[in-house]
């Protein structure tokens, strides 16, 4: 394909092309599957509360994430008289890209990357730590006081939690030894997957993940009962709806991330083969079959737990996980040097 | 992979190791658990020193040549820990007093002393950098370790703006000996500059003069010295008084004598510059100084200027003075901040000079040491005190700089007035209410110490002597 | 090409937020420029291959760092006029040592001089970069050659965090604070007490 685009454009601008293209396919589903999730949200917990859930527009309320989108978009965007109009509009933009750019790097199956870096692990990692800002500029160019409070929580929280999901990664990159996330998958499909070994890392991340999303049972940030919606108060219309789209996108990279990381990537369990040959389609329906499970699990979550305290969720993220993370690190570290197992 | 060799590096091993217990030790206990916590780090430092001599004496260097060990680094290294030490052991009863009597702080005076002793053994920019700023970094919180108190804030502040700006200053300077040279190693400096130097490594050296300046507070990078003295709790002042002089002193010492030894005539301008110019401020300065912290801070900015005359003479001879010189101001310092930490009235301290008034009659024998360091300080025969001054004028009269001799007694003659007036004050001066009469066994063992020390250097200065002629003889290879 | 264009783009914008970190009018914003600023910093390490160092420049600067200074500069309400009150009268100053440093680093640009085996240590330094990953190749420097310093560097941290709990840590009395422990190992036998009251007794 890449040799179609150079051999029709030319060197340089082919390959652009040919970039440009593939970032298209893996951006259009994505949003796709953005707005079915908030479908899915709303039929799992109506399920779950015993309602019906979106029923009305289209069949089974199918159409619905599309009439709610339209209508965003018609929608007047409401910028207020005091807000500093540039970063309050950057804000929901810098929080969308993020949550797209970050899928750069995740191997979709076999050889199934954007972009197969050497520092792929590193690279999610600085992507995910810049997912703060986007709060914080809201919260301040807002110039309201329910903002402000929202993403000065916001920050401290996602502050707080990437330090214990730090410290998983490191587990994570000893057992692989390499900061790429093929490799990453790779070393699963040698010896196991690494939920197996690691389970207390795969909770700690996965609650963790939940607090970095600003995900119920941490979204204290938003805290419609007391700070009304937190860093999002003051938005309406598109800058509302790309915050809501950059927030799911979010949630769908955190379970990629814990797709790869601990289930496996695109490994087909128990080793099955894959049908008539379609290895790379077997591939991709296994990933996406396990993000769709973690996202189950996000939706149930939100459907079970009360919110936290705000001081029993900096307590849960400094004084229980960050310790045992670095316990289990050095657990990790010290029985790969002793035994040399998983190591090449 | 083999792991680099650790054994010249064992007293640094026992620091780090026993600040970072002591360090868990006091997060556990939440107190300093009635002075165990500084017990156990007086303990540390007099183990460390054990190794300190125990260890190599002649030249070993380790960690790919970056630290290095040699009868100079000993011998500073023991100055350095004897001063920590004794800044440890007077403290306590100060701060308790103050309710300063934080675990933290013995533990930050040990990463300061292990910062010192990097700066020590640095053989290499970046180790010299790194220790530089383990000492400085712990030095600031110590300045600031009162942090009720608004004087004390300040004096934090100032020192970490100012220590800041010196430190860049020398990591500027460096770089640019980096940038002229392509090495940051000592050794491979020597070499690379023995024949010629290009200019821009003699621009980069004045950088890292400056820098260095500045944490030895010499004139006229001594701004901050009166007021950070003056702020800082007491305690925390005697200790800065002190050890991080020394240290810097020894890095400035291997420094331009090792990798810049070959480009004497471009520093020692610099160095005589900054030695008169000290010597002067020191002299006047303190005359009119009415609190006898910022007097120490004057007279200290004297000291260094009469120490760099020794530096500026260059040679074994003149370290070895250098050397000598720290020594005896190690003793006469301690012995005096002694008497200033027993400055107190009704569990208040006092600062100011007119405190002391009428001091013979309520603490003859206190009146006493503190009038024999003040004559030593001096410089008057036949305290140690003159014997050091004498020893750095020797040794630039030998290399024919009479001129900066004659500064150096004329200043000495100046600021012997002040140190003459706090005399006066003690024996002539009508009593006023009167110190407490308690004294805290630390703080006079101290006091009873140095006094000793001043007084008895004549009598067996040999020791004294040979050992810091080693100590010098082994910068320059011998 | 493309490479090229891209190097003048990241360098481009390098240096005009520089520009713009010190002369913006309101803090924010410079804080905002500074992240801009290593970010296409970030972009000119990876071109030179240096992807480790692009990435821990992001995490450490841009996640870490300058959220903090965004924090501060968000939560001290700055008069921005009075900032720039005494600017033009220290301009001559500090435009006069400005243009002595200028000219001193002219006069000494001339004479470059290496020490003798300087190229021959920086050679056998640099593992081969096809053969080794930069990731590797740091870690191989860092944990070996450098071993020392990387101890040091980490000593200097913990001091400062040491010294930042020293000075800003405040044990408050007359705090009530939850001790989960406490509450989970309450049982009914130590809480609640079953009295039989007579009627008209009391307790």
């Amino acid at each position: 394909m890449a040799e179609f685009f150079t051999n029709l454009l030319g060197q340089d601008l082919g390959t652009l092309v040919w970039i440009v293209l593939r970032i298209l396919v893996i951006v259009a589903p994505l949003l796709l599957g953005v707005a079915y999730l908030t479908y899915a949200e709303r039929k799992v917990l109506g399920a779950m509360q015993l309602r019906k859930g979106p029923n009305v527009v289209g069949p089974f309320g199918l159409t619905q994430p599309l009439a709610d989108g339209i209508k965003l978009f018609f929608k007047e965007t409401i910028i207020p008289t005091d807000a500093n109009k540039f970063v309050f509009v950057l804000a929901p933009a810098l929080t969308f890209i993020l949550a797209l750019v970050a899928w750069a790097v995740i191997p979709f199956f076999e050889g199934g990357a954007l972009a197969n870096v050497n520092v792929g692990i590193l690279y999610l990692f600085a992507i995910s730590s810049l997912g703060v800002y986007g709060i914080i500029m809201a919260g301040w160019a807002s110039n309201s006081k329910y903002a402000f409070l929202g993403s000065l929580r916001s920050a401290a929280q996602m502050v707080s939690y990437e330090v214990s999901i730090g410290f998983v990664l490191v587990a994570i990159l000893l057992c692989v030894g390499s900061l790429n996330l093929s490799d990453v998958v790779h070393a699963q499909e040698k010896s196991v997957w690494f939920i197996v070994p690691h389970l207390p890392l795969f909770i700690i991340f996965y609650v963790s993940g939940l607090a970095e999303t600003n995900r119920l049972p941490f979204d204290l940030p938003e805290g419609e009962s007391e700070l009304v919606a937190g860093y999002m108060v003051e938005y309406s219309a598109m800058t509302f709806a790309l915050f809501f789209l950059g927030e799911y996108a979010n949630m769908i990279l955190m379970s990629g991330m814990i797709t790869t990381l601990f289930l496996g990537g695109w490994l087909a369990p128990f080793g099955l083969a894959a049908p008539f040959g379609l290895v790379k389609l077997w591939g991709l329906f296994w990933f996406l079959a396990k993000i769709a499970v973690m996202l189950f699990g996000f939706l149930w979550v939100r459907a079970t737990f009360p919110r936290y305290r705000y001081d029993q969720l900096m307590r849960l993220g400094w004084k229980v996980f960050l310790p045992f993370s670095l316990f289990w690190l050095v657990l990790t570290a010290g029985v790969l040097e002793y035994t040399g197992w998983m190591r090449s | 992979m083999e792991l680099p060799n650790l054994a010249p590096a064992l007293p640094e091993l026992l620091i780090v190791a026993s600040a970072i217990i002591l360090l868990l030790i006091g997060v556990f206990k939440k107190e300093n658990a009635g002075g165990g916590i500084t017990a156990l780090g007086i303990i540390a430092l007099a183990l460390t020193a054990l190794l300190v001599v125990s260890g190599p004496s002649e030249r070993t260097e380790t960690f790919g040549g970056m630290f290095v060990v040699d009868g100079f680094a000993v011998f500073t290294k023991l100055l350095v820990l004897l001063a920590s030490a004794v800044t440890l052991a007077m403290s306590r009863h100060w701060l308790r007093a103050e309710g300063l009597d934080h675990p933290e702080y013995p533990v930050l005076v040990l990463f300061a002393t292990l910062g010192m002793m990097l700066m020590i053994s640095a053989n290499n920019f970046m180790s010299l950098y790194l220790g530089l700023e383990l000492q400085s970094l712990a030095l600031y919180v110590l300045a600031a370790s009162q942090r009720d108190s608004g004087r004390a804030t300040e004096a934090g502040l100032k020192y970490f703006v100012l220590g800041s700006l010196a430190s860049g200053m020398l990591l500027y300077g460096a770089s640019l000996v980096y940038g002229f040279s392509g090495t940051t190693g000592f050794d491979a400096l020597a070499k690379a500059l023995a024949n010629e130097a290009p200019v821009g490594v003699t621009v980069g050296m004045v950088f890292i003069l400056a820098g260095l300046a500045f944490k030895i507070s010499a004139a006229p990078f001594h701004m901050w010295a009166p007021d950070v003295y003056e702020g800082a709790p007491t305690p925390v002042t005697a200790f800065f008084a002190v050890a991080p002089k020394i240290a810097a002193f020894a890095l400035l010492l291997r420094v331009l004598t090792g990798p810049f030894g070959s480009m004497v005539e471009q520093w020692s301008q610099v160095i005589v510059f900054i030695s008169v110019a000290s010597m002067v401020v020191g002299g006047f300065a303190a005359i009119v100084q009415t609190n006898i912290k910022r007097l120490m801070a004057y007279s200290s900015i004297g000291h260094v200027g009469y120490a760099l005359i020794g530096l500026a003479a260059g040679g074994p001879d003149g370290v070895r003075a250098v050397l000598i010189y720290l020594a005896i101001y190690l003793a006469m310092n301690a012995g005096a901040f002694a008497v200033i930490l027993s400055m107190r009235q009704k569990e208040r301290s006092l600062e100011n000079i007119d405190d002391l008034a009428g001091l013979s009659k309520t603490h003859p024998m206190m009146a006493l040491s503190l009038a024999i360091f003040m004559w030593s300080m001096a410089g008057i025969p036949p305290f140690a005190g003159f014997w050091s001054k004498w020893m750095v004028f020797s040794a630039a009269i030998d290399k024919g700089m009479i001129a900066l001799s004659i500064i150096g007694v004329l200043t000495s003659v100046v600021s012997a007035f002040y140190y003459l007036r706090i005399i006066k004050v003690m024996y002539f001066d009508e009593p006023g209410e009167g110190l407490d009469r308690s004294i805290s066994a630390p703080v006079g063992l101290v006091m009873g110490l140095a006094t000793l020390a001043v007084l008895l250097f004549n009598l067996v200065p040999a020791g004294l002597f040979s050992s810091a002629s080693a100590a010098a003889a082994s910068l320059f290879g011998g | 090409m493309i490479e090229g264009l891209v190097f003048y783009l990241f360098a481009a914008i390098t240096v005009a937020s520089g520009v713009m970190v010190v002369s913006s009018r309101n803090p924010v914003y410079s804080v905002l420029w500074l992240i801009l600023a290593f970010f296409n910093a970030a972009g000119l390490f990876l071109l030179l291959g240096a992807e480790f160092l692009a990435m821990v420049l992001v995490i450490v600067y841009v996640g870490a760092v300058a959220v903090l200074f965004l924090f501060v500069v968000m939560l001290l309400d700055i008069n921005y006029l009075r900032l720039r009150e005494g600017f033009m009268q220290y301009l001559p100053v500090g435009a006069l040592i400005g243009l002595i440093l200028v000219v001193e680093l002219l006069m000494v640009y001339g004479g470059w001089k290496f020490a003798d085996d300087a190229p021959l240590s920086v050679a056998s330094r640099t593992p081969d970069p096809t053969a080794i990953s930069n990731t590797d190749a740091l870690g191989r420097l860092l944990y070996t050659d450098y071993a020392f310093l990387f101890q040091a560097a980490g000593l200097v941290l913990l001091v400062a965090m040491v010294g930042t709990i020293m000075l800003t840590h405040r044990t408050r009395t007359g705090v009530r604070k939850q001790v989960i422990a406490k509450q989970n190992a309450r049982t009914k036998e130590s809480s609640v007490e079953i009295v039989k009251v007579t009627s008209g007794g009391g307790i």
